[in-house]
């Protein structure tokens, strides 16, 4: 057989075939008969999807991140009071300023803390990133925080800055981190940077 | 007396429908199922209107739908997804649809790229040229093609060849 002969059965079974365009046709001309939607549409949906673009680019690359002793302090939070891995804590008052102290931290700081209406509870020695901090953990209608403490060491910048559960700050007396419970955690560390 | 132009989509529709039946045809035997064919060619005349603006009117309109078609086809990593037949078995009352059953089953168990070969040319009536332009591959790739498609066919029909010619009468059927 011919590729000729081939070709004339192919499209004849083919051409057999009947097509009816009918629904197709109305479906079509209903579609482009809809008015297109004007230039300026489209430049304000252009706009706007730059916005976001723009605000999702600032989020994830401007933004400066998180201090990483700042994730650390987190972490331990996470580890040591959400989790109560069992530690040796001190919770004399004399005791805690006397560890601040010899840290140095000032032992008035302590005591600071404690006229913003969190109690303070207990204290320990940690660290964080390889630095020591005095890690104190107050509370406050049934919640723990944890307060992180020790001298002015450059990492931040002066005023309180964080989100959500973590706030951080520096003064000429301590550099601070603390982590609770969502916005708390940021309330919290506006009346500590007052008094520290 | 001055005419009066046509609007755009009065041009669209006398240059693009008179092909919707074509890329039709050839929408069914590359999707192997009815509803997705009619998507697909509605799709590919979406797509068409949205670039009239760029056709340029003395050019081939056919050529031009099918490169949406296939491309639309193929970008979209679309595959045949054989419904229930095209043809109902029970539509096959006689010898001469009996063969034109055949060589269709033999047709889309070709590879789709023969097959889409197969089909521009011998159905279409485009040359290995234009299907080159259309496919955006090489004539030489075309004409290979073509060639193993012919004789995939042949072989698929071997025994259906040697019985008399039926399909001269043609005859309509869905």
């Amino acid at each position: 057989m011919t590729d000729d002969e081939l070709d004339q059965r192919v499209r004849a079974s083919i051409l057999a075939e009947e097509v009816d365009t009918a629904r197709l046709q109305r479906s079509i001309r209903e579609r482009i008969r809809r008015p297109r939607l004007p230039r300026w549409a489209f430049a304000a949906a252009a706009s706007i999807a730059l916005v976001i673009a723009g605000g999702v680019a600032y989020l994830t690359l401007v933004r400066p991140q998180t201090p990483p002793i700042c994730v650390a302090a987190a972490q331990d939070h996470q580890r040591e009071i959400v989790n109560g891995e069992p530690r040796r804590w001190l919770s004399d008052v004399n005791a805690i300023q006397s560890l601040a102290q010899k840290q140095g931290v000032p032992a008035s700081a302590i005591s600071a803390l404690a006229t913003t209406g969190y109690r303070l509870e207990r204290a320990r020695l940690c660290f964080l990133k390889k630095q020591i901090f005095l890690h104190l953990v107050y509370t406050k209608d049934g919640s723990e925080y944890s307060v992180y403490l020790r001298p002015p060491s450059g990492l931040f910048e002066g005023s309180v800055r964080g989100e959500g559960p973590l706030a951080y700050f520096e003064t000429n007396r301590v550099t601070a981190v603390f982590v609770g419970h969502g916005a708390d955690a940021m309330a919290f560390a506006r009346a500590g940077a007052r008094v520290l | 007396m001055p005419t009066e132009q046509p609007t755009q989509q009065e041009a669209f529709e006398r240059i693009a429908m008179p092909h919707l039946a074509a890329l039709l045809r050839v929408a069914r035997r590359l999707t192997l199922n009815g509803a997705a064919a009619e998507d697909l060619v509605q799709e590919t005349m979406l797509l068409a209107w949205r670039g009239f603006h760029r056709f340029q009117t003395d050019s081939n309109a056919r050529a031009w739908l099918f490169r949406i078609l296939l491309n639309a086809f193929y970008g979209q990593g679309r595959k045949a997804q054989r419904a229930s037949a095209l043809l109902p078995v029970s539509t096959v009352v006689d010898t001469r649809l009996q063969e034109a059953l055949e060589i269709r089953e033999a047709l889309e168990a070709l590879p789709i790229e023969q097959r889409t070969v197969l089909l521009l040319c011998v159905v279409e009536g485009f040359t290995c040229r234009e299907i080159a332009e259309i496919l955006n591959v090489p004539i030489g790739t075309v004409m290979s093609r073509l060639s193993r498609a012919r004789q995939e066919l042949r072989n698929s029909l071997a025994p259906l060849m040697k019985a008399p010619k039926a399909m001269e009468a043609g005859g309509a059927f869905r």
